[in-house]
């Protein structure tokens, strides 16, 4: 469609006069001798904003060398700053001839990085977009005169939230925590689960404005390399100025962007996670956002809680089988009265025909109407209960419930039965473990609505058969959306409809890890029974 | 371009908007249509739904259905002609009663069967009866306790009398079509019967007093020869039939006790075993009857805890029920000269061949045919006590 069409995308960015443009060129540059200049640059560079502190000083025996520290305020841990590194450039080597020991080979760069600074992580820097980025990621930067080097000391620190639990994935049984917005609390999340050599995380900075840190984590030997490769592939090829939240990055390399079903998996739990990993999959981590990426992505795994590993097995097969379920009420049931009621009456028992017929006397609109309206009704009604202030969402229920619930049956505009059949519906709509496969099946609702009010049952069969194909085509990483349905994979249906125990769980998911497939060796010592003496 | 216009053609499928469609309220549920036949034109009667009444919320305290009635040459054209009279158009998916009058029976009921076995809103499910003595408009007619809808309560009503009584037997519209086009085997009927005040019996005043003024009952079994009613069966010429036709669930029967007095047997199974076979040129048919039961009542005195008690109980049961139904084979074979028992159908399917010579001129020799009887029965139990408390008291 033309409105798609990115021929014209270059003529909306006029190149000639642009301010990035002038000092572009100097930033490419390496780092001046001249302290003096240097700092010129920067304050030239970042507009002299305020929060950017730029304190020189002078040290050694006679203060006759000029240096000079930058850092951001806020992003950069004060105290740490003054103990460390102040004191020690100010104080502790004041009495040291610094300028006699300086050699070619030893300058006082590496005196100041090997002998005098008290700090963990330290770089030496010669360019000046390296040192912009860590600049603006908290870290201390000290430039001396008379050097085309400087030094980078990380000691960020920013306030933020702390580990709390996950709003959107809550269990009842198993762990509490969930991500932050900080990417190393993450990795260290993940860390602290899985004390694995072979667990890797490569960073990657995306975003040519926001420099957003990126992670790919995955357990080297047992992800697909294949698959790691693509991922690496595919957030090479983004080219954008910002990336604020993971669901940027998922847009971007998701398989198929118009599809209502998403093909990647998102989790505020670290448990999930490192589950993931020890399957073969591969974790995104984008910091900013306590939303973990998880590919490939299955159909089955979003109907997947954490929490049917941590419960009896029984239960948890049944509990999975019963959000199958749900699943198909919420996409269905709305679609199955009205082409019942409307087309397929035969279908019904007498005495419920006639009940329903009784309830309907004096209804003014179509089945279909009504339950459009109800449904409209009621995901607006929803959709405020997400946004509104926490405080007057109790006001809104209460009007809610009785706006549908009672008035409109009273007043004879809506049907009981509808009111009812609606209700299962956005009650079973909230029983899938993840909020992306329930809104794409409150989607596809309205859709066979539609197909059941034009064409009854027939319909609901076309858009069901419609439906099957389509999520048959996709595929998450080359991994079709499907498997182990289909294609069909017998040793991975212990976890899919129902769980097995674990102690059955012996092999990891076929097309998700092709390398290393075993998770236990032994199956007779696997199976829990008394020790026999 | 090749997007929009497959998105089009899609879209051009909902042009056909709801083609078909029926909201429930745009129906007249339809659970009991009466046939009657006058003057040579079909007379329809529909017995509809008047849901808000039905529903415990809305009632207004009219009655729970309406009659609409019309006439026309075919019963097709007259159920179309009601639409003149009636808000909605009839709906007979749901029916279950189709009553049809006592004139139209004896002229046959062929013709007005064929509507209903065509067309495909219709499940031949439903129960068929004859309205014995009056119109079947009359009986479509009348106010029920218990379930306010008439054509529920006679459903009701023969499930459960069929299912714990011999005597009544239903017929459903697929059963009595397979009988009326079957050369073996002639059709029956249950009869309806009004009883009481019909006038009353109308208007919901008939439900208001404890016994109602005008009741509808079920009544013996009506014999068709062809698609016509010939006669009405007795009860226990009835109660002959369904021993026959295997079709007795559960049932009570009174049998003498060895001495005097009466004692009840409660049959809790029956199976008969109709088989045809040809001897020496000639027709004949073995009955052969297993029934399972409890002694259900004593009125007389006899000692139950003796196991020879009970083989005497099992004897008088046989040779009783023997006795019902070689008065009911007699009756068919010697008054209606009429195979209602399907023995022709069982002789064809032993000797197809010999049945073909004698299919054409088969009532005949249904009259003459010898049929050999053979009940075997089995007393299980004799209740919570062992004697009768008769025994105990003194006279």
């Amino acid at each position: 469609m033309w409105f798609l069409k990115k021929k014209n995308i270059k003529e909306l960015n006029p190149s000639p006069p642009s301010p990035s443009q002038a000092v572009a060129p100097q930033k490419k540059d390496a780092l001046k001798t001249s302290l003096q200049q240097n700092i010129q640059t920067l304050k030239d560079t970042l507009g002299e904003s305020s929060d950017i502190i730029i304190r020189e000083i002078r040290i050694g025996k006679e203060g006759t060398i000029k240096a000079g520290i930058i850092y951001t305020d806020g992003l950069t841990d004060t105290p740490s700053l003054q103990n460390f590194i102040l004191e020690t450039l100010m104080l502790d080597i004041k009495g040291i001839e610094l300028q006699k020991k300086t050699s070619p080979e030893q300058n006082l760069i590496s005196i100041l990085k090997d002998v005098a600074l008290t700090v963990g992580e330290i770089k030496e820097i010669t360019n000046l977009d390296v040192l912009f980025t860590s600049l603006l990621s908290g870290d201390t930067i000290i430039l001396i005169d008379g050097y085309a080097q400087g030094l980078i000391i990380s000691n960020k620190h920013w306030v933020e939230r702390g580990v709390t639990e996950p709003a959107a994935q809550t269990v009842v049984r198993g762990p509490r925590e969930g991500f932050t917005e900080n990417l190393r609390v993450n990795t260290a999340l993940i860390r602290r689960k899985l004390k694995d050599p072979n667990l890797w995380m490569e960073s990657k900075i995306i975003g040519t404005r926001t420099k957003t840190n990126i992670a790919i984590v995955y357990i080297n030997g047992i992800a697909n390399d294949k698959i790691v490769k693509e991922v690496r592939l595919r957030l090479d090829r983004i080219n954008i100025d910002g990336i604020l939240e993971s669901g940027n990055i998922e847009e971007l390399i998701q398989d198929s962007p118009y599809s209502p079903f998403s093909t990647v998996y998102n989790t505020e739990r670290p448990d999930v996670v490192a589950a993931a990993l020890i399957e073969g999959r591969i974790a995104i981590l984008v910091d900013g956002t306590p939303f973990v990426l998880l590919v490939p992505a299955l159909f089955v795994q979003f109907f997947q809680s954490a929490e049917d590993y941590y419960v009896r097995t029984v239960i948890g097969s049944l509990i999975r089988l019963l959000r199958f379920f749900a699943s198909g009420i919420s996409l269905l049931a709305p679609a199955l009265f009205i082409a019942i009621t409307t087309f397929h009456q035969s279908m019904l028992p007498p005495a419920l025909i006639i009940s329903l017929a009784a309830q309907r006397e004096g209804v003014p609109f179509p089945a279909f109407i009504e339950a459009v309206i109800m449904e409209v009704t009621f995901e607006i009604l929803r959709e405020a209960g997400v946004r509104m202030p926490r405080s007057i969402g109790s006001a809104m229920s209460i009007v809610g419930a009785f706006v549908i619930g009672t008035a409109a049956v009273e007043a004879g505009i809506i049907s009981a039965m509808m009111v009812i059949v609606v209700s299962i519906t956005a009650i079973s709509s909230f029983v899938s473990p993840s909020y992306d496969i329930a809104i794409a099946v409150r989607m596809l609702r309205f859709a066979f609505m539609a197909l059941a009010a034009s064409f009854g049952l027939f319909g609901i069969t076309v858009g069901l058969i419609a439906l099957i194909l389509h999520l048959c085509s996709l595929r998450s990483f080359g991994v079709p959306y499907m498997s182990p349905i289909a294609p069909f994979n017998v040793s991975d249906q212990k976890d899919t409809f129902i769980v097995l125990p674990i102690w059955k769980m012996f092999t990891r998911p076929r097309l998700i890890n092709q390398q290393n497939r075993v998770r236990q060796q032994d199956s007779a010592s696997a199976k829990p029974a008394p020790t026999k003496k | 371009m090749k997007q929009c216009m497959f998105g089009l053609l899609i879209l051009s499928l909902f042009l056909t908007g709801c083609w078909d469609r029926r909201e429930l309220n745009e129906l007249a549920i339809t659970l009991a249509i009466g046939i009657d036949k006058v003057e040579d034109e079909y007379q329809v009667t529909t017995q509809v739904v008047v849901p808000s009444e039905v529903s415990m919320k809305g009632s207004t305290g009219s009655t729970t259905v309406a009659l609409f009635t019309a006439s026309g040459e075919t019963v097709y054209e007259a159920i179309r002609r009601m639409t003149k009279d009636s808000p909605r158009k009839i709906y007979p998916g749901h029916l279950r009663m189709l009553v049809i009058g006592e004139e139209l029976a004896q002229e046959g009921i062929g013709k007005s069967l064929e509507l209903l076995s065509r067309d495909w809103e219709l499940r031949p499910d439903f129960y068929v009866v004859v309205a014995k003595d009056i119109p079947a408009k009359e009986i479509l007619n009348v106010t029920t306790a218990i379930e306010s809808i008439p054509a529920n309560k006679m459903f009701n009503s023969l499930k459960m009398s069929e299912k714990a009584w011999a005597g009544t037997h239903s017929i459903t519209l697929h059963e009595l079509i397979a009988d009326l086009t079957s050369d073996g085997k002639e059709a029956v009927l249950t009869g309806i019967q009004l009883i009481g005040n019909k006038e009353i019996g109308s208007s919901k005043q008939n439900v208001e007093t404890i016994s109602p003024a005008a009741r509808i009952k079920y009544d013996n079994l009506a014999v068709f020869k062809e698609d016509k009613l010939v006669s009405w069966l007795t009860e226990k010429e009835s109660r002959g039939y369904s021993d026959i036709t295997n079709s007795v669930k559960t049932t009570v029967t009174p049998i003498s006790c060895p001495k005097e007095g009466k004692a009840t047997i409660e049959v809790i199974q029956s199976n008969s075993d109709v088989k045809g076979n040809i001897n020496n040129g000639k027709p004949e048919v073995d009955i052969n009857i297993k029934v399972e039961g409890n002694v259900g009542e004593v009125e007389c005195k006899i000692n139950l805890t003796k196991l020879g008690t009970i083989d005497e109980l099992e004897k008088i049961y046989e040779k009783e029920v023997i006795e019902i139904i070689n008065e009911t084979l007699d009756t068919l074979q010697k008054q209606y000269k009429t195979d209602i028992f399907g023995f022709g159908e069982a002789i064809h399917r032993s000797n197809p061949k010999e049945w073909n010579k004698m299919k054409e001129n088969w009532d005949e020799e249904f009259s003459n045919l010898t049929v050999n009887v053979k009940v075997d029965m089995k007393l299980h139990r004799t209740g919570t006590i062992n004697n009768s408390l008769l025994e105990k008291i003194k006279d």
